[in-house]
C-alpha cells in the first residue's frame, strides 16, 4: 500500500499541473488553428492543420510588439516604484502603534473602495495639466498609485510576521537600526517583496481601463488595449490572431516570473536560516 | 457591460460637471500651418483599415490645408473612452461609433449639428429611416457609414434534400421560414439554429416587421409597450423551439457566432445571423458547402428592420467643425461608402452606394439578398430611449431568456418588460 503513495502523489501533481496548464495549452492550440477549424463542431487539442498565419497577422496588426514594449516599460517601472515606496511604508505601518497606524490602515482600506470610474476623470484632467496624459510616465504613476495600497497591505503582513524579538536581539548585540534592517529584516522580508513585485507586475501588465482612457495615441497603447483591437463591432472576434497575440503577450510575464521565482526561493531559504 | 456603461456615464457626467472649469475646450491647432484633424477610427478588419487609410490618404492629398490623422481605437471600452474624452474636453475631432452609442452624447450636447453640411442630394440618398436613426431633436448628429441587417443563411443542399423550394423574390415571410424549418427537421437534424443568448437586440431590431416599436418618445420620457407587435417574434421563436422542435435547443443559449459551427456541420439547415457573417461563412465553411442567403424576412407589417448604423460624428468643441464636417461628407461619398462596406461585409446606408456595390458584386456570396435587406431598414425608436442599454441588460435579456426557457408565459414577459422599463427609467 505504501508503495503506491509516491506514484499517487506524482499522479495528483501531474493532474494538477495539467489542470493549471490546460487553458494555456488550449490557447496555444487555438493560436495555430485556422478560422474554419476554430468555428467547427470538432473539438481537438491538436490542430488538424498548423496555421501560422495567425502569428503573422497578430504581429503585423496594430503594432503588437510596440505595445508589448510599452507594457513592459510601464509594468517594470510601476513595479519598481511600488516596491520602493511600499517597503519602508509597510515597515512603519506594521511596527507603528497608535492612532497614526489606525488612520493609515483605514486610509488604505478606504482607498480600495472608490470605483475607478469615479476617479478617472479628475485623474485625466490632472495628468493633462501636468502634461502626462497620453504618456507612459503618466500611466506608470497611475498604476503605481493604484497598486500601492494593496502592495502596502500585502507587505505589512509580511513585516508583521517577522518577530520583533529578532530585531530586539540584534539591537542587544549592538547592531544599529540600519544594520538590523539590512541584516535581519530585509532578508526575511525578501519573499514578501518578491511576491509583491510579482503582484504589481501582473496588475500593471494586465491593466486595461486606465490605459484605455488615458492613452490617446496608438503609439503609446499598451498590450491590453492593442489586444482589444482583435475584437470588432457586432461581436466580431478574430479568434486565431487574438489567441496568437495572447500567447505572445504571455511570454514577458512568464520570463519575469521565471526570474523572480529563483529570488522567491532564495528569499524563503534566507528567512528560514535567520528564523 | 452595459450596466457598467450606465454607471460610468452617470459618474463621469457628475464629475465632469464639477470639473468643467478645468476642461480644455476643443482640439485642433492654433498655428498658421494646415488645419490638423484627429479621426478616431474603430475599423477592425484588415481590409476595412486599409480602405479607411486610403480614404484619408485621398482626402489629405486633395486638401493640403486640412490634414486628417487617423487615431486607431478598438470597439471594446470605446464608450468609456469617449465619455471621458468628451467630459474632459479632449475628444477627437471626428468620432466613429454607432447610432445607439452616439445618441446619448448628442443629447448631452457634445456633438456638432451636421444638418447645415448635409447636401440635399446626400439627404435624399439616405433612406428616411436610416436618417432618423442619426437625428436627435431635429438635428443630424452623425452621418451613417455602415449597416447590418438580420438575414437567414441556408444550407442549399439540406433544403433541396428536404424537397423545399428555396425562396426567391423580394422577401419571404416568417411563416415560410417556420415551414422550411419544420420540413428540414428530421434525422436528428434541426431546421434552424439561432444564437439567442442575448436576444434583445435581435427582437427589438426585427420587431418593426410585425409593427412593433417598443418605445414612444425620447430620453427619460420614453414609454415602452410590449404589445402584440413586440411579442410576435419571441412567441414565434417559442413556438418553433417548443411546439415544432425545429430549432436546435442549445443555440438558444449561445451567441450568434457559436451557432455557425452546427451550420457548417450540417446539424442545422438554416441560421439567423447578422448580414456581416456572409464574409465569415465564405471564409470558414467547409469546402463544397453550398449555402445561400434567403430573401429578407417579412412579418405582418413587411420586411422592416430597425437600423443602428455605424456613424461618423463631429466633436462640437472641435476648433474646426466645418472642416471636420466636410471630411465626414467626403468619407461618406458613394465611392468611399461602397469601398468601406465591401471591406467590412456590411450594407452601405445610401441608395447610390448600395447600387454601386450591387453592380460590382453581382450576387457574389449572397450580397444581392443582403443588399436587398438593407432597403428595408427603418428608424429605431430604441436608440433614443435614455435607459435602453440598462433595460436591455438588466430587464429584457433575462426576461426573454426566461420566456424562451418556458419559465414565464407571454403575459409574464410583457409585465416584466414594461414594469422593468418603469423601474429603470424612474
Amino acid at each position: 500500500m505504501r508503495v503506491l503513495v509516491r506514484p499517487a502523489q506524482y499522479a495528483a501533481l501531474a493532474l494538477y499541473i495539467l489542470f493549471l496548464g490546460f487553458p494555456l495549452l488550449w490557447l496555444i492550440s487555438a493560436s495555430v488553428k485556422s478560422s474554419g477549424e476554430l468555428n467547427s463542431l470538432t473539438v481537438s487539442l491538436l490542430p488538424g492543420e498548423w496555421h501560422w498565419d495567425n502569428y503573422t497577422e497578430a504581429l503585423s496588426k496594430q503594432g503588437l510588439v510596440r505595445s508589448a514594449a510599452n507594457s513592459l516599460v510601464v509594468a517594470l517601472a510601476s513595479t519598481a516604484l511600488s516596491v520602493v515606496i511600499a517597503v519602508p511604508a509597510a515597515y512603519v505601518l506594521a511596527r507603528l502603534k497608535g492612532k497614526v497606524r489606525a488612520a493609515g490602515v483605514g486610509w488604505i482600506l478606504v482607498s480600495q473602495v472608490f470605483p475607478v470610474v469615479l476617479i478617472i476623470l479628475p485623474l485625466f484632467l490632472i495628468l493633462r495639466t501636468l502634461g502626462l496624459a497620453d504618456n507612459l510616465a503618466g500611466l506608470t504613476l497611475v498604476h503605481t498609485t493604484y497598486m500601492l495600497p494593496f502592495a502596502l497591505w500585502m507587505l505589512q503582513g509580511y513585516v508583521a510576521a517577522i518577530p520583533v524579538e529578532l530585531e530586539e536581539a540584534g539591537a542587544m548585540d549592538g547592531a544599529s537600526r540600519l544594520t538590523v534592517l539590512r541584516t535581519i529584516v530585509f532578508p526575511l522580508l525578501a519573499p514578501g517583496v518578491v511576491a509583491t513585485a510579482m503582484f504589481s507586475f501582473v496588475s500593471s501588465w494586465n491593466e486595461f481601463f486606465f490605459a484605455l482612457v488615458l492613452l490617446q495615441s496608438p503609439e503609446n497603447y499598451t498590450l491590453p488595449i492593442t489586444l482589444t483591437m482583435f475584437v470588432g463591432g457586432e461581436g466580431k472576434v478574430a479568434l486565431g490572431p487574438l489567441a496568437a497575440g495572447a500567447v505572445l503577450a504571455a511570454i514577458p510575464s512568464i520570463v519575469f516570473f521565471g526570474i523572480l521565482r529563483k529570488k522567491l526561493t532564495s528569499g524563503l531559504m534566507a528567512g528560514a536560516v535567520k528564523g | 457591460m452595459k450596466t457598467r456603461r450606465t454607471l460610468v456615464a452617470g459618474a463621469l457626467t457628475a464629475v465632469g460637471l464639477l470639473l468643467t472649469a478645468c476642461g480644455g475646450g476643443g482640439s485642433g491647432d492654433g498655428g498658421d500651418g494646415p488645419v490638423s484633424l484627429t479621426f478616431q477610427s474603430l475599423s477592425d478588419q484588415p481590409a476595412a483599415i486599409a480602405a479607411t487609410q486610403k480614404i484619408v490618404g485621398d482626402w489629405n492629398k486633395a486638401h493640403p490645408d486640412v490634414q486628417v490623422k487617423i487615431v486607431q481605437a478598438g470597439w471594446d471600452g470605446v464608450y468609456d473612452k469617449l465619455i471621458t474624452q468628451f467630459n474632459a474636453g479632449s475628444a477627437p475631432d471626428i468620432v466613429h461609433y454607432e447610432a445607439a452609442g452616439i445618441a446619448p452624447f448628442a443629447t448631452d450636447g457634445f456633438l456638432a449639428d451636421l444638418t447645415p453640411y448635409l447636401s440635399a442630394e446626400k439627404r435624399a440618398d439616405i433612406p428616411k429611416g436610416v436618417l432618423d436613426s442619426v437625428t436627435v431633436d431635429g438635428k443630424v448628429i452623425a452621418q451613417p457609414t455602415e449597416l447590418q441587417s438580420y438575414v437567414v443563411f441556408a444550407n442549399k443542399t439540406q433544403l433541396q434534400q428536404a424537397g423545399v423550394t428555396i425562396p426567391t423574390g423580394a422577401s419571404m415571410t416568417w411563416d415560410q421560414l417556420r415551414e422550411i424549418a419544420k420540413a428540414t427537421t428530421k434525422d436528428g437534424k434541426f431546421g434552424l439554429g439561432w444564437g439567442l443568448s442575448s436576444p434583445t437586440a435581435a427582437f427589438v431590431a426585427l420587431a418593426p416587421g410585425f409593427g412593433g416599436k417598443y418605445f414612444e418618445g425620447t430620453g427619460t420620457d420614453a414609454k415602452l409597450t410590449a404589445g402584440p407587435g413586440e411579442q410576435a417574434l419571441p412567441q414565434l421563436v417559442d413556438a418553433m423551439a417548443h411546439q415544432d422542435h425545429s430549432i436546435l435547443p442549445v443555440t438558444l443559449t449561445q451567441s450568434g457566432t457559436k451557432a455557425l459551427a452546427p451550420f457548417y456541420a450540417g446539424q442545422i439547415a438554416m441560421t439567423v445571423q447578422g448580414s456581416y457573417q456572409a464574409a465569415n461563412i465564405a471564409k470558414d465553411a467547409p469546402k463544397g458547402f453550398d449555402w445561400v442567403v434567403l430573401p429578407p424576412l417579412a412579418g405582418s407589417a413587411g420586411p422592416a428592420q430597425a437600423a443602428n448604423p455605424q456613424t461618423l460624428s463631429v466633436n462640437k468643441d472641435s476648433a474646426h467643425v466645418k472642416e471636420a464636417a466636410e471630411f465626414v461628407d467626403f468619407f461618406t461619398s458613394t465611392e468611399n461608402l461602397a469601398a468601406i462596406n465591401e471591406a467590412d461585409a456590411l450594407i452601405p446606408p445610401t441608395t447610390s452606394a448600395r447600387q454601386a456595390l450591387a453592380a460590382k458584386l453581382a450576387g457574389k456570396n449572397g450580397w444581392d439578398a443582403i443588399l436587398a435587406s438593407g432597403e428595408h431598414l427603418t428608424s429605431a425608436p430604441y436608440l433614443f430611449a435614455g435607459k435602453y442599454a440598462q433595460w436591455k441588460d438588466t430587464v429584457a435579456t433575462p426576461a426573454y431568456q426566461q420566456f424562451l426557457a418556458q419559465k414565464i408565459d407571454a403575459a409574464g414577459l410583457a409585465k416584466q418588460l414594461e414594469d422593468g422599463w418603469k423601474n429603470v427609467s424612474k
